[in-house]
């Protein structure tokens, strides 16, 4: 996720003063292996040849011999088949190192399409049984309080279950991140005995499973307290539940910002507080971003700590200090219980828009904190270089106006 | 220098999003507060929390209080046990449950809650046994059992759906040698309390015996009453949490031969048919809101004012009722009100509650019909108005007996629901005939696979199982009074012969996986025109 | 020792003069702020610790050793153990990082070696991405999609292979045409394939990031020795990654460990231990908390946090292991 700090382009000091970023050689764009593998004819060949056996094979097996029904089968069968026939191919003209690498290379492509299919699987089913649902209008702007079991999907609508994510997951931040990125400085600035305490006890809380933060809280807050089970009260688990999750990524990338960058400022007569401040932080904020927003999918998409926790409402609830809030993944987790249709389909629109959730905040923050430290894309580079040109005018002019009073001074003499 | 600049520069917007997430979550909650102070400051939001057997009724209830009123009540279906457990820990104002507090002979420690409370009776209903079952591709809707076929089931005696116990229940049925799936609750349930109820009074043999299969230790010389139905490993049985869990299970497609029991109205929205249960009077009867309304004349009410478990139910005479329209497994559902401001309830909170309370044991009854449930009689809904008034805060509007339009309710008093139940047809009766017609949410009668005698049924399952036809042929053997006769159509087993679509869809499947293995690296080899290279095309050595 | 090369006349040891810091004020309060974040970060986890480690050991207490042979769950008749439990979530999760690590070591080799460059960058954000996803979205597929096609395949692996024993299932007889399938449902088999998709992404976003590592020096010099593709990344991309590897899926086990929705929509929970992994009926802790956490009464609760605490327990010794392996391997010394 985050990639290590490798100054891409060094600002080189000649004369004095700042000149355009050059590739620093050994590092960077040269750093990229060279295209190696090329298709030749036969490869293709063998391939199509052992894909027109393998189909062909396991056509006339799966109707002629072993009856198999499903495609599934159908498709393993042949697959197998093709892998075999390939294989075979391969052994006429080559030797066994070429054989295995070729069958390698075919199982790890297999390996590969089979995950990100069924992931697009996962993701196109929940996308499309929801469909029925988020397809209406109301499904955005209404709560489910008029919307009973067997009415139609033109009625009631998910929004109260988004606001209640919403508001959970802005309380939860509002702990969790001050409180995480000020540990997460504290164990990556301070090393002590104490900070190594405090790293081993969140890294064993991080191994915390969810529903177990949500027990917690239900065991202390809601029943020993005897507060109602409410927005708070779910929002308190899941900071517990994100709170190891974002102090140990922030950690880790703090700990990445070059030594070099912090003595540097250092040496400028920063104090440590201005150091981490101007430059620790703005550094790291890519991976910084990228930890609070793991933190967010996280917290926004677990059910069991809110589940113990929130209860359950079919209305807009504003207020996370009392009465029950639903969230998104909790109403899905209510709905699609229900041998309704149409509630199995709102199930599946409130897990449609979780996700449209969470990929929009993925997006934020590749948009929000892209690249790792240092490394800068084409426009920004352009930016840099600019700032840069303009940076060395100004310098040119004050010194040819230095130079200038200099040369007055001398001929003028002025005191 | 210049790259510090820029970071220096863009850092603030990290905090700047923080800060406004912040803004936006107070605001919002801030507003909230000022739009619920000026909406209402008497009817405050209640929370409630239980038996899913009688959710489908409270839910319309709470729905149409919140259209008509604005009353603000959140239910959450959770099971008995749990509303139980909700309302004596005061995490929910109300509890709904179908046993009461502490129950006699029970497995599970259930000891009455520290704050004071009420019971009233919401709804009555009939616990049904809710199936899947399919013979010769269509769906069998007029299943019948008898309660002893029914204990052996839930038991793991019976293990096949053809059983002699259930072929000689259902004459006219070519029952498949399928397994049989019982479906039963895996969370704490009024329902399962009340199947526990009946199995411990009815049938101790078989309960007892499930019993010392699970390793349970008997209570009072028996099986105990259970909440939570325990299964044996590898039995077969499925658990699934909540009615809507176990209903849901039946329904799927791939869950032939799967049973549960659930209250009436579960099987009414999935559109499935329930089983009609064998009564003491011989008949086998069905759940309809009738029925239930008979059975429930003779539940003995607890009408000791003082006692704890004032208005609680006795089914005991229920199950052996002889009139012949009974429905042997009928009960009361209960809400359990707070009758005292401890746990956070609030005067606010009472008015709601009992206007809550006045509203459904009034206008509330007329549609528990339509849902699959039965209203309660007057006497009930006479003690259920005196109950409400003891919430604290509550000032409810009591209509007049008159006003309320109960279905149950008549000049003289007695229960007019129950006095005009038709009777059921004499195919109903215990016997070698069998009604055709559908039952629950499944409408539509069932042709008549099997034939009165036992052999041309086992000929009709022979047929069936080698696989040339999987519809029994109708044997036209009994001469069967009702029910239409239909000739067997052959059905074609799958495993046989693959359709055109079948082929199609493996050569799609096969063709689109070739695809994908193939395309990537011609993909990634087109940029660079490599097709066309020399030593491209030259053999390797 | 060596140092006193002063002797020669040399310039003094190279030795650093003591610094004395003086920290200002700001510098103060700004360490003092921070370690207050630390103790109250400690202070908070502590508590957590400490009040599921007290309420969990009254219920252990009461139960004595056979707390962990016991296989019922009834905590107010005082007979509970986590046997089943146990069992059931230590099954899924095998099955799930049995089918996880292959696919996610697939995927990460692909998209680090084999994938075209434009096509690198999109297929990594796409596995970061699906490591996100909520495990509701997962169970959802389970359950409403999955389950009905592995029924077929679940029944071909019971008639095929029924003779190992874990994959036999007795309810189910091969020969008889009309055998209901109803027998595979919720099984373990189908909760692991389900827990298996949600961690191999988790999986793979860690191993490809350790193999994008691998050092191109020695790629290359493996190819030009006359290696393979396949030889180099078995000589060296695989040895580089290893710690990755490990890691990778030792996190995948302990998410697949603590996985609670996902599980409880797919299983029907029993409290036995069933070998038989594709007959219906399995359990897993975090579903048994999710299940019971509503009707428990305070000594039942404790009984569940204890069962908590086993969990957590184990997830931590694997997560410890994981961090171990990986700080301990070439590739994990880096960060």
């Amino acid at each position: 996720m985050s990639t290590p700090a490798i100054p891409r382009y060094a600002v080189t000091d000649v004369v004095g003063r700042t000149q355009l970023p050059t590739p620093v050689l050994g590092s960077g764009d040269a750093d990229v292996p060279r295209p190696n593998q090329r298709i030749q004819r036969e490869d293709v060949l063998r391939v199509v040849g052992a894909a027109a056996a393998g189909l062909a094979g396991a056509a006339w097996l799966t109707t002629q011999v072993i009856p198999v029904e499903s495609p599934i089968g159908f498709t393993a069968v042949a697959y197998l088949l093709f892998v075999a026939c390939f294989a075979l191919l391969i052994s006429f003209d080559d030797d066994r190192v070429t054989v295995v690498d070729r069958l390698v290379a075919v199982v790890i492509h297999s390996a590969a399409i089979v995950l990100l299919l069924a992931l697009g699987l996962v993701v196109a089913f929940a996308l499309l049984r929801g469909a029925d649902a988020f397809t209406h209008l109301n499904f955005w702007v209404e709560d489910l309080a008029l919307a009973g079991p067997l009415d139609p999907l033109n009625v009631g609508g998910m929004a109260h279950a988004a606001v209640g994510t919403l508001i959970m997951i802005s309380i939860a931040l509002l702990i969790a991140v001050p409180l995480g990125l000020l540990t997460a400085i504290c164990l990556a600035e301070f090393p002590s005995p104490f900070t190594r305490l405090v790293r081993t006890v969140v890294e064993a809380m991080t191994a915390l499973p969810s529903i177990i933060c949500g027990l917690f809280i239900l065991a202390t807050w809601v029943l020993m307290f005897g507060h109602e089970k409410s927005g708070f009260a779910a929002s308190m688990a899941v900071t517990i539940m994100i709170l190891p999750i974002i102090i140990r990524s922030a950690d880790v990338v703090l700990r990445l910002v070059p030594a070099t960058l912090k003595e540097a400022a250092l040496a400028t007569g920063a104090s440590q507080w201005r150091t981490i401040w101007h430059v620790v932080l703005p550094t790291s904020r890519s991976g910084l971003m990228t930890a609070v927003v793991l933190g967010t999918a996280r917290g926004i998409g677990e059910t069991s700590p809110v589940l113990l926790t929130a209860g359950y409402t079919t209305f807009f609830n504003f207020d996370p200090f009392s009465g029950p809030m639903v969230s998104l993944p909790l109403a899905t987790f209510t709905l699609v219980k229900s041998p309704e249709a149409a509630q199995i389909s709102r199930g599946f629109g409130a897990a449609a828009v979780l996700m449209v959730l969470v990929f929009v905040l993925f997006l934020l923050a590749r948009l929000a904190g892209g690249k790792g430290p240092g490394l800068l894309s084409a426009r920004g580079l352009l930016r840099a270089r600019r700032r840069s040109g303009r940076e060395a005018a100004r310098f040119d002019r004050r010194a040819i106006a230095r130079a200038r009073g200099a040369a007055v001074q001398h001929t003028q003499g002025t005191p | 220098m210049t790259m510090t600049a820029r970071i220096v520069r863009a850092w603030p917007r990290l905090l700047a999003t923080v800060i406004s997430m912040a803004v936006l979550a107070v605001g919002i909650s801030g507003l909230a507060n000022v739009s619920q102070a000026v909406a209402d400051t008497v009817h405050s939001p209640i929370v409630g929390s239980g038996s899913t057997w009688s959710a489908n009724a409270l839910q319309t209830w709470i729905r149409n209080v919140w259209a008509n009123y604005q009353w603000k009540i959140t239910y959450s279906e959770s099971g008995s046990t749990i509303g139980r457990t909700d309302f004596a820990n005061g995490t929910a104002d109300f509890g709904v449950s179908e046993i009461p507090y502490a129950i006699a002979n029970s497995n599970e420690q259930d000891s009455r809650p520290n704050r004071k409370y009420a019971y009233m009776p919401i709804v009555a209903g009939g616990t049904a046994f809710m199936y899947n079952l399919v013979i010769g591709g269509k769906k069998v809707s007029n299943l019948r059992l008898s309660g002893e076929t029914v204990a052996k089931i839930f038991t793991g005696v019976i293990s096949r759906w053809d059983d002699p116990a259930i072929k000689a229940d259902n004459p006219s049925l070519a029952l498949p040698s399928i397994p049989i799936v019982p479906v039963v609750r895996s969370d704490g349930s009024g329902a399962t309390a009340q199947v526990s109820i009946w199995l411990r009074q009815m049938y101790p043999k078989y309960w007892d015996a499930y019993c010392g299969k699970v390793g349970r230790a008997p209570v009072n010389g028996h099986c105990g009453v259970t909440s939570n139905y325990p299964t044996v490993a590898g039995s077969g049985f499925v658990s699934r949490s909540g009615s809507n869990g176990v209903a849901g299970y039946v329904a799927q497609s791939h869950s032939v031969g799967a049973i549960t029991f659930v209250e009436y109205s579960y099987a009414l929205n999935a559109g499935f048919p329930v089983a009609k249960l064998l009564n003491a009077a011989g008949y086998y009867t069905e759940p309809t809101a009738q029925n239930v309304a008979v059975a429930l004349l003779k539940a003995k009410i607890n009408e000791n004012e003082n006692s704890a478990d004032y208005l609680t139910q006795n089914l005991a005479s229920v199950y052996t009722d002889s009139d012949k329209r009974s429905y042997p497994l009928s009960s009361y559902s209960y809400i359990i009100l707070p009758t005292a401001l401890e746990d956070g309830f609030t005067n606010d909170k009472g008015v709601t509650l009992a206007d809550f309370g006045a509203y459904f044991l009034c206008e509330g009854q007329q549609s528990a019909e339509v849902l699959g449930y039965s209203p309660l009689p007057i006497n009930l809904v006479k003690a259920g108005q005196k109950q409400i008034q003891k919430i604290p805060g509550g000032n409810p509007a009591i209509k007049g007996i008159a006003g309320c339009n109960n279905p149950t309710f008549s000049s003289d008093g007695s229960n007019k629901l129950a006095k005009t139940a038709p009777y059921p047809p004499e195919c109903d009766k215990q016997g070698a005939t069998q009604c055709a017609t559908g039952t629950g949410g499944a409408k539509e009668s069932t042709a008549q696979s099997g034939s009165g005698t036992d052999a041309a049924s086992q000929s009709g399952t022979a047929v069936g199982a080698d696989g040339t036809a999987g519809a029994a042929t109708g044997a036209g053997v009994g001469g069967i009074t009702s029910g239409q006769q239909v000739s067997g159509t052959p059905q074609s087993i799958p495993q046989a012969r693959l359709t055109t679509t079948a082929y199609a869809s493996m050569a799609a499947a096969g063709a689109l996986l070739l695809g994908f293995s193939v395309a990537p690296p011609l993909l990634r080899t087109r940029g660079r025109h490599t097709w066309f290279r020399r030593d491209g095309w030259r053999k390797r050595r | 020792m060596t140092l006193r090369t002063a002797d020669n006349g040399g310039p003094q040891p190279d030795l650093p003069r003591r610094v004395r810091v003086r920290r200002g004020p700001s510098d103060i309060s700004f360490r003092v702020l921070t370690h207050a974040g630390g103790v109250a970060v400690l202070a908070l986890m502590t508590l957590v610790g400490l009040f599921l480690g007290i309420r969990g050991t009254e219920a252990i207490v009461v139960a004595g050793p056979s707390f962990l042979t016991e296989q019922a769950w009834e905590p107010n008749s005082r007979r509970f153990g986590v046997a089943a439990v146990l069992f059931g979530t230590i099954t899924i999760a095998l099955i799930a990082i049995a089918v996880a690590l292959p696919l996610a070591l697939g995927t990460a080799t692909y998209i680090c070696e084999y994938a075209p460059v434009r096509l690198r960058r999109l297929l990594v954000g796409v596995v970061d991405l699906m490591a996100a996803i909520p495990s509701v979205v997962y169970g959802l597929w389970g359950m409403f999609w999955l389950e009905g096609q592995m029924i077929p395949v679940a029944q071909f692996i019971s008639t095929y292979f029924g003779w190992i024993p874990i994959l036999r299932v007795s309810q189910f007889d091969p020969n008889d045409p009309l055998a209901s399938p109803t027998v595979f449902t919720a099984s373990a088999f189908i909760a692991g394939l389900v827990v298996a998709m949600m961690v191999a992404p988790i999986a793979a976003s860690i191993m490809r990031e350790v193999f994008a590592q691998a050092p191109i020096g020695e790629r290359e010099g493996a190819l030009a020795l006359g290696s393979s593709k396949w030889g180099m990344i078995r000589s060296v991309v695989y040895p580089f990654g290893l710690g990755g590897i490990v890691g990778g899926t030792m996190l995948g086990l302990g998410r697949a460990l603590g996985e609670t929705v996902a599980v409880y929509l797919v299983i029907s929970p029993i409290f036995a231990i069933n070998w038989q992994v594709l007959a219906t009926g399995t359990n897993s802790i975090s579903a048994l908390i999710a299940l019971r956490y509503g009707e428990a009464t305070p000594f039942e609760l404790s009984g569940l946090m204890a069962a908590g605490l086993v969990l957590f327990a184990i997830t931590m010794v694997i997560n410890f292991g994981a961090g171990f392996v990986m700080q301990r391997s070439r590739s994990g010394a880096a960060s």
